[in-house]
């Protein structure tokens, strides 16, 4: 059986959606700009997590993010890769709060746990989930595994966008999820 | 666990832990100033008759004749759309709502060389276009086709600019033809904002490029005003679609770091063309070079301005004929002994050959030639000399060195343990083959075929990657029995 990539391949939205919409935002509709917030946030806050490792962080570029969506979209030029022009931005914006602070501030596990918890909508699953994410993996297949699986960004445009081989990227995405089905697994055996 | 489904539960985590922002980002939207259209992009066109173009002269002729006489048929002087033409010259014409031209002023010097001698005022707008285009082409701008030309249409009727713009957009288009020219046509309609009008004085910029440099800037406001003028109005439009990630170097950088590494000096260039690509995924200058014995390319990188790839000319006399481009390397793979010779073997004057370069390899690895599997031979001119680059495996330890062809000199060498032998590890080309009879396809019926090579993973396998139909096919097979781990096949 064909695996078909893409965690988001359910509900994802098509490039032509997301244009048509950035056409409204271009144009100052605020209900396009919720519109594509919607379509959108997940893998976006997906991608700013991966590199930031911090909720409020990856919360706030996420929000810059579409504050930059809504002031540059006039000069947007629709070519179908919506996707790939959100995630330049946000990737840009984690990359500048990356260089604003000294290094990368390691939250505390126990952290992350009670920021996730305010969600209503996040199980001690997601926590798990997130935990293992988060903790787990080194910088490289974390952002791998999440631009993959979250962003729905394909290897070789992960390759691209990391300055990877796209060799290296597929062998850290099978480490990653071997790592991550090995903890959880385990942890679901105790 | 599958991995469909760890990636599901991943996704759904994060899903989940995203915390909705939408109130606090709509509260800091700010209210549109101006509205721009996005901006559209005229595809190059190439062929063109004689008849349009004498007919261009025609138009330019009269014009100049209708200025002399004088004849001004307005109305009304009161301006009704602000339109800015930009290359590098930049003019703004201001009309009024017969679309007659009330005035024509050069934002920089390179504008008033443009606009000398053209009487623009009460002409049609359409025909002080052709005019002003016409000029430029004189003046050996808009030649090539990495060139581009901005309209900008500034108009409070917004469906009067829209018009404008498209009549304009097909007029330059259509001048641009009969002149042979490959430059591409950028437009963009603009609501009036004071602002933007009062920055684009204050900075002798036409507010169409003002505009492209307010988008830069608010993008990322480590950038200047001053270093953003000095980029072309189409550079300045592809960072703004890239999400303005930094300063590129610019075209005259991009040339010159493409002749260093081509080795060539300006003298030696007959043609030179530089096209900014700043919204491809890996944002490059492509450079193109024509000299007497050939043509070359290269990509520069367009923010740290090094050279990603290119041709260079085969050496000058001595090692290698001098010739066309790109003979100068060759690589055999292959997974029997002494196969992979590359195609350096023949040795010529002041190169010691591929074959003495392996033996050289050999004896300092302390192997044989019989022992040896996975051979693979580069020859790269480098530093101004032929180099071999010998990649080999003896039992479960790979080599990789470099040594010199003109004196066999080792000038690297690395050696490397493995968990598995050599001799236990398929070819290249027979997990290639592999992953092709899975997806129940031959070698011809796809393209962009890599196979990559990751021994030391946990379980040594090869990465094969290509492309068939409208899909694409990822493959890990392993190493030792050629079976398939993992496969993803996705719509391209």
């Amino acid at each position: 059986m064909w695996i078909m990539l893409g965690a988001l391949a359910a509900g994802a939205p098509t490039p032509s959606e997301l244009e048509e919409l950035l056409l409204g935002v271009a144009a100052g509709d605020r209900e396009a700009l919720s519109g594509f917030y919607a379509r959108t946030r997940t893998a976006v806050y997906g991608l700013a997590l991966s590199y930031l490792r911090s909720g409020h962080d990856a919360e706030d570029v996420t929000q810059d993010t579409y504050l930059r969506v809504w002031d540059s979209a006039p000069a947007y030029r629709p070519q179908g890769k919506p996707m790939a022009w959100l995630l330049t931005i946000a990737r840009n914006l984690s990359l500048m709060r990356l260089r604003s602070r000294d290094k990368v501030v390691d939250l505390p596990q126990e952290d992350w746990s009670l920021l996730a918890a305010e969600g209503p909508e996040v199980t001690a699953e997601d926590r798990q989930v997130l935990s293992a994410a988060l903790f787990a993996l080194t910088d490289q297949e974390r952002r791998v595994v999440l631009l993959h699986a979250v962003s729905g960004m394909k290897h070789r445009e992960i390759a691209q966008l990391l300055e990877l081989p796209l060799a290296t990227v597929l062998s850290k995405y099978r480490r990653a999820l071997k790592k991550l089905r090995d903890l959880l697994e385990g942890d679901e055996m105790r | 666990m599958t991995d469909q489904e760890l990636e599901r539960r991943l996704y759904q985590a994060v899903d989940h832990a995203v915390p909705d922002q939408l109130q606090s980002i709509l509260s800091r939207c700010e209210e549109r100033k101006g509205t721009v259209i996005p901006m559209k992009e005229n595809t190059k066109q190439k062929k063109r008759s004689f008849a349009k173009l004498a007919a261009a002269a025609c138009l330019a002729l009269l014009l100049v004749g209708g200025g002399a006489a004088g004849v001004l048929n307005m109305r009304a002087n009161a301006v009704a759309s602000i339109i800015s033409l930009d290359v590098n010259p930049s003019i703004q014409l201001k009309v009024n709502n017969k679309e007659k031209v009330l005035s024509a002023t050069p934002l920089n010097s390179e504008a008033e060389e443009i606009l000398t001698d053209l009487p623009l005022e009460g002409t049609d707008l359409n025909v002080a276009v052709n005019a002003i285009v016409g000029s430029l082409l004189r003046h050996g701008y808009l030649d090539s086709i990495s060139s581009a030309i901005l309209i900008s249409v500034e108009d409070q009727d917004q469906d009067r600019a829209v018009r404008l713009e498209e009549s304009l957009t097909s007029e330059v288009g259509t001048a641009l033809q009969n002149a042979q020219s490959g430059a591409s046509v950028l437009s963009q309609t603009l609501t009036q904002d004071t602002q933007l009008e009062t920055f684009a004085k204050e900075n002798n910029l036409s507010v169409g490029k003002a505009s492209l440099i307010q988008s830069a800037l608010r993008l990322n406001s480590a950038l200047t005003l001053e270093d953003l003028s000095a980029l072309s109005v189409e550079e300045l439009s592809q960072m703004v679609n890239a999400g303005a990630p930094g300063l590129p170097v610019g075209r005259d950088a991009a040339a010159s770091a493409a002749l260093t590494y081509m080795g060539l000096s300006e003298s030696e260039v007959r043609k030179l063309e530089v096209d900014a690509e700043l919204d491809e995924w890996k944002p490059c200058y492509e450079v193109e070079v024509e000299t007497a014995a050939g043509e070359y390319e290269c990509a520069v990188d367009a923010y740290t301005g090094e050279v990603l790839w290119g041709d260079k000319p085969a050496a000058s006399g001595g090692a290698n004929s001098a010739g066309a481009p790109n003979t100068g390397s060759g690589t055999n793979t292959g997974s029997g002994a002494n196969s992979g010779t590359g195609s350096g073997s023949g040795a010529s004057s002041g190169d010691i050959g591929a074959e003495k370069a392996k033996s050289i390899a050999y004896a300092d690895a302390g192997v044989s030639a019989s022992d040896v599997v996975n051979v693979k031979v580069e020859r790269d001119w480098d530093d101004g000399r032929w180099e071999y680059e010998i990649e080999f495996w003896s039992g479960s330890t790979e080599y990789d060195y470099e040594i010199s062809g003109t004196d066999g000199t080792i000038l690297k060498r690395e050696s490397e343990s493995h968990a598995v032998n050599a001799s236990s590890v398929i070819s290249a080309q027979a997990a290639r083959d592999a992953a092709l009879a899975h997806a129940g396809l031959s070698a011809s019926d796809v393209w962009e075929l890599e196979v990559d090579e990751e021994l030391d993973d946990d379980r040594p396998h090869y990465d094969v990657e290509f492309k068939s139909g409208n899909m694409d096919y990822e493959y890990e097979i392993d190493a030792v029995s050629g079976s398939v781990l993992h496969y993803e096949k996705e719509r391209d």
